[in-house]
């Protein structure tokens, strides 16, 4: 047999052999840190509570909605079709089925957005994308959606629309509509002008 | 017959230049900026670590001069801080955190033990920032709770917010199901759609028609 071979398989098998010694990697993809942090100071993450209230009203089909408070303050309030994780069970195995979806946008929410952030910037940095937080987070959203409040007068027009798109999104989370309804069986007076006693006068 | 065989000394010549290539490749093998110091479990409950938060009445010894390992880094950019920052603090804009020479900075400033407060507008802005450099091992990283906003409302009298919640964040600020109910609607909205008759009073005439054609 010739030496060269025996050499060139020697060879080959020790450089086989250093693979055993390379660290195991994580099991998920990691992004790189410097990309991570260029990623966060994106503001094209956060989106609107009028843009989750129209993705809603729409039924978007995209719209995944990711509350990431605790079981307890889940329980009591959500908001439509959102999904429960909180953030202490967020890196858990069996919360990643959530997120990756193809074709799915996933909005963070929390009570003011911090927490929502957090749990984006964990996300991020496993390599998901068509991630969002909701900007200001529940807080928030009574604030503009719930109760919203009538723009001043000199404000832009711009103002006055998005007033008038918040408070039909009002009566759609609210069910307020009923109260519409019954406002109708509300009695109108009228009061006749009474006439006067004697008909003086005259032709 | 095989061509090996001709020149034996050329094939050893061949393995030592793989070997040096790939030597080569090895030691020059580009180094990340950073690395995760931090995994997933680490970061998360890193989270819940009071002392990786500063405080507003805290910046009250910095701004006195008494604590001086306090570094302020103000990460809005260079307009805003223009505008007005808090004294002392310097301006790395965040579309500048991630070159070589600031991440170079941080390092410095963790090795000679001094501790870094990162601020923007509000807490959000600083937020991922402030997560990602604990992520990478800068221990020393802190984020200053409320933001600018916040110290700007409340500069005359730092130690009083001592007491003050309101910046606190993560907090349910209204009782969600209630507010957010048809009841809870109701409430806010009858006011002005109130049950009460409308009277519609028409103008009296005058009381006598006196006179007439």
């Amino acid at each position: 047999m010739n030496r060269n071979y025996i050499f060139l398989t020697v060879l080959m098998l020790l450089l086989a052999g250093g693979t055993l010694f390379l660290q195991k990697a994580d099991d998920r993809e990691q992004i790189d840190p410097a990309t991570l942090l260029w990623e966060t100071i994106q503001p094209t993450r956060y989106v609107s509570t009028d843009d989750v209230a129209k993705w809603i009203i729409q039924k978007d089909p995209s719209l995944e909605l990711v509350d990431v408070r605790p079981a307890a303050e889940f329980a009591k309030f959500s908001l439509p079709k959102a999904i429960n994780v909180p953030l202490d069970s967020l890196v858990n195995e069996s919360s990643m089925d959530y997120f990756g979806i193809p074709g799915m946008n996933v909005v963070f929410i929390s009570n003011d957005g911090i927490k929502a952030d957090e749990a984006w910037v964990l996300t991020k940095r496993l390599g998901f994308n068509s991630i969002y937080v909701m900007k200001g987070g529940l807080n928030h959203w009574i604030e503009t959606i719930i109760q919203p409040k009538v723009p001043a007068e000199e404000a832009p027009h711009k103002a006055f629309e998005t007033y008038a798109f918040r408070k039909g999104a009002q009566l759609y989370f609210t069910g307020a509509k009923v109260e519409t309804t019954k406002a109708k069986k509300v009695k109108v007076m009228v009061r006749r002008k009474k006439k006067v006693a004697v008909a003086s006068g005259g032709c | 017959m095989h061509v090996h065989d001709l020149n034996p000394r050329n094939t050893i010549i061949a393995v030592l230049v793989l070997v040096i290539v790939i030597l080569i490749g090895f030691f020059t093998m580009h180094q990340p900026l950073m690395t995760y110091k931090l995994d997933m479990k680490q970061s998360l409950e890193m989270l819940n670590k009071p002392d990786a938060c500063f405080y507003p009445w805290q910046l009250v010894d910095v701004l006195n001069k008494k604590d001086k390992n306090v570094v302020l880094i103000d990460i809005r950019n260079k307009f805003m801080y223009g505008q007005g920052h808090i004294p002392g603090a310097e301006n790395i804009s965040a579309y500048d955190l991630t070159k070589e020479e600031n991440i170079e900075r941080l390092e410095a400033f963790k090795e000679k033990g001094l501790r870094v407060v990162l601020y923007g507008d509000d807490q959000l802005q600083a937020n991922a920032p402030w997560m990602l450099f604990r992520q990478v091992g800068f221990d020393n990283v802190k984020i200053l709770l409320g933001g600018y906003d916040y110290y700007l409302l409340h500069k005359a009298d730092l130690m009083a917010t001592k007491t003050d919640k309101g910046y606190l964040k993560g907090i349910p600020r209204y009782n969600f199901a209630k507010v957010a109910s048809k009841s809870g609607i109701t409430t806010i909205n009858t006011k002005s759609r109130s049950k009460k008759p409308v009277i519609i009073r028409r103008k009296k005439k005058a009381a006598v028609a006196s006179g007439g054609c």
